[in-house]
C-alpha cells in the first residue's frame, strides 16, 4: 500500500494540476490575514471555510490524476479496485493534512493575537475535520463514480456551495459555528469522525461503481 | 471456482453496460497457455480482456485468476507526465518484483528520463509491455504489436512462448496458439462419465474442459461440435446437454 501511495502521489505532483488549487488557496490565506484576523479561534473559521472547498478540489485533482487506461493498468498492477481507491484517498487526505497544518500555523504566525497551544490544537482539528468533509465529497462525486470530469466539477460546486447556507445543519456549520463564537466545542471532532466515514463512503462508493 | 497458479478460469461469462446490448453471453472460456482473440471489432474482445485482467466485472458469471497479472490495454496513453524509468520502478515496487530486460529485448531507444509523452508510440507501448512483464503468472494484452516495429514484434513473440497468456491478435502472430473466435460464438456440452478428460482437451476446436461435480463441461468452436460429440460418444460419455 505504501508504494502505491508513493506511485500515486508522485503521479500527482508530476501533474501540476495540484497547483491551481495550492495557489487559491495560498493566496486567499494571504488576503485572509494580511490585517487583524480577530481573536485565535475566530481567526481560523475563515481558513476553515476556505479548507473545505480546496481539499474537494484537491481529491478530485488526485482522484482523475490518472487517465482512465493507466488507471486500469493500476488497477491489475496492485491487484483490485479497492486497493487502488484506498490509496488514493490516502493521498488526498495526507495532501489535505498538509494544507490543514498550515492553515493552522500561519496565524500563529501572522495574527497579531496570542496563540496558546490550546488554541493550536482546536484550530487543527477543526480546520482537519473541514479538509476530511472536502476530501469526502471531492472522492464521493470524481472518477469512478462519476465518470465526465464536468459532472464531478459540477456536482462538487454545487455541493459544496449548498453547504454554506445550510448552517449548523451540517458538520462545516458545527464548525464555523464554533469558531466564530470563538468557543471549543466536541463538535469539532464530531466533524472529523463525520469527514472520515465520508472518505470510506467515498471509496466504497468507488468500488461498487468500479 | 478455485483458481490455480497462471491459468484464468470465466464460467458463464456475461457483460452488458448499463442496459445496453450484451457484448458477451455466457462465455466459458479456460486460459492455461498461450491463447488468442479473435474476431472482428465490436465482438466483445477488450472487454473480454478487461474482465479477465479484473479492470472490469462481468454482468453475471464467476472469474478465477492468479495473484500476478500483467495487463496492456489496448491505446497506452500519450501524455504521460512520469518518466519511462520512475514509471517502471514504480510499477515495480507497488508489484513487489524485480526489473526485467523486456525493455532492452524489444529494442527501446527513447530517453528514460524524459516524460513518456514525448516517447514515440512504439517506444510507449515498449514501456506498457515491459510493465506488464513484472508480472508473474499471467499476461492480459490486448493488441500488444501495435505501434511495434517488426523486430521489436519477432521479440515479443520469442517473450510470450512459454509464458501463459490471453492475448487479442488481428495480424496473427502467435500462430501456434489457441485460438478463441468471439465472433464464431460457442457450443457447451455436459458430459457425464468421462474417464479421459485430457483427450477431450486435446480435440481440435475445445476451447475448456472444466470437471463440475460428476460432469464435466467442454465449451467448443461452433464448427467442431460434431466431431466433439462423436468423439465423446466414441469414448464412452454420456451427453446431458447441448447448448
Amino acid at each position: 500500500m505504501i508504494s502505491l501511495v508513493r506511485y500515486l502521489a508522485a503521479d500527482v505532483l508530476r501533474g501540476q494540476r495540484y497547483l491551481a488549487p495550492l495557489l487559491v488557496f495560498l493566496g486567499v490565506m494571504g488576503m485572509l490575514f494580511s490585517a487583524d484576523a480577530g481573536q485565535p479561534l475566530e481567526a481560523y473559521s475563515g481558513s476553515s471555510a476556505l479548507l473545505y472547498p480546496i481539499a474537494a478540489w484537491m481529491a478530485v485533482v488526485v482522484a482523475t490524476s490518472e487517465d482512465v487506461v493507466r488507471r486500469e493498468i493500476t488497477v491489475v498492477s496492485a491487484g483490485g479496485w479497492s486497493r487502488v481507491l484506498t490509496a488514493a484517498a490516502l493521498v488526498a487526505v495526507l495532501f489535505a493534512l498538509v494544507l490543514a497544518v498550515l492553515a493552522s500555523v500561519w496565524p500563529v504566525v501572522t495574527n497579531p493575537h496570542p496563540y496558546t497551544a490550546g488554541d493550536f490544537f482546536v484550530g487543527l482539528a477543526a480546520h482537519t475535520g473541514c479538509a476530511l468533509l472536502g476530501v469526502g465529497v471531492g472522492l464521493l462525486f470524481a472518477r469512478p463514480v462519476l465518470d465526465s470530469i464536468g459532472r464531478t466539477v459540477l456536482a462538487v460546486f454545487a455541493v459544496v456551495v449548498l453547504t454554506y447556507p445550510l448552517g449548523r445543519a451540517t458538520p462545516l456549520g458545527w464548525v464555523l459555528d464554533a469558531l466564530g463564537h470563538n468557543r471549543v466545542s466536541l463538535s469539532l471532532l464530531g466533524t472529523v469522525v463525520v469527514g472520515l466515514a465520508l472518505v470510506s463512503a467515498a471509496v466504497v462508493a468507488g468500488v461498487r461503481r468500479a | 471456482m478455485g483458481g490455480y497458479l497462471g491459468v484464468v478460469l470465466l464460467d458463464q461469462v456475461s457483460k452488458r453496460y448499463g442496459r445496453g446490448p450484451w457484448v458477451l453471453r455466457d462465455l466459458t472460456l479456460e486460459v492455461s497457455g498461450l491463447t488468442v482473440l479473435t474476431g472482428a471489432n465490436g465482438t466483445g474482445k477488450s472487454t473480454l480482456l478487461k474482465i479477465a485482467a479484473g479492470v472490469l466485472k462481468p454482468t453475471s458469471g464467476r472469474v478465477s485468476r492468479p495473484a500476478s497479472v500483467g495487463y496492456v490495454p489496448e491505446r497506452f496513453p500519450s501524455d504521460v507526465k512520469m518518466s519511462a524509468s520512475s514509471y517502471l520502478a514504480h510499477m515495480g515496487r507497488v508489484r513487489r518484483a524485480g526489473a526485467n530486460d523486456v525493455l532492452e529485448r524489444l529494442g527501446f531507444v527513447g530517453s528514460m528520463t524524459a516524460p513518456m509523452s514525448e516517447l514515440s508510440k512504439g517506444n510507449a507501448q515498449k514501456v506498457a509491455l515491459a510493465q506488464a512483464f513484472l508480472a508473474t503468472d499471467v499476461l492480459v494484452l490486448d493488441e500488444p504489436w501495435s505501434g511495434l516495429d517488426p523486430r521489436a514484434s519477432d521479440e515479443l513473440v520469442a517473450l510470450l512462448e512459454g509464458r501463459t497468456a490471453l492475448v487479442s491478435d488481428h495480424e496473427g502472430h502467435l500462430a501456434s496458439a489457441t485460438r478463441v473466435d468471439l465472433a464464431g460464438g460457442h457450443v457447451t456440452i455436459e458430459l457425464s462419465r468421462v474417464l479421459e478428460p485430457d483427450v477431450l482437451q486435446a480435440l481440435e476446436g475445445v476451447r475448456s474442459v472444466q470437471a463440475r461435480g460428476s460432469s464435466v463441461r467442454v465449451v467448443v468452436a461452433p464448427d467442431r461440435s460434431d466431431q466433439v460429440l462423436a468423439e465423446a460418444l466414441r469414448l464412452g460419455c454420456s451427453v446431458r446437454s447441448v447448448r
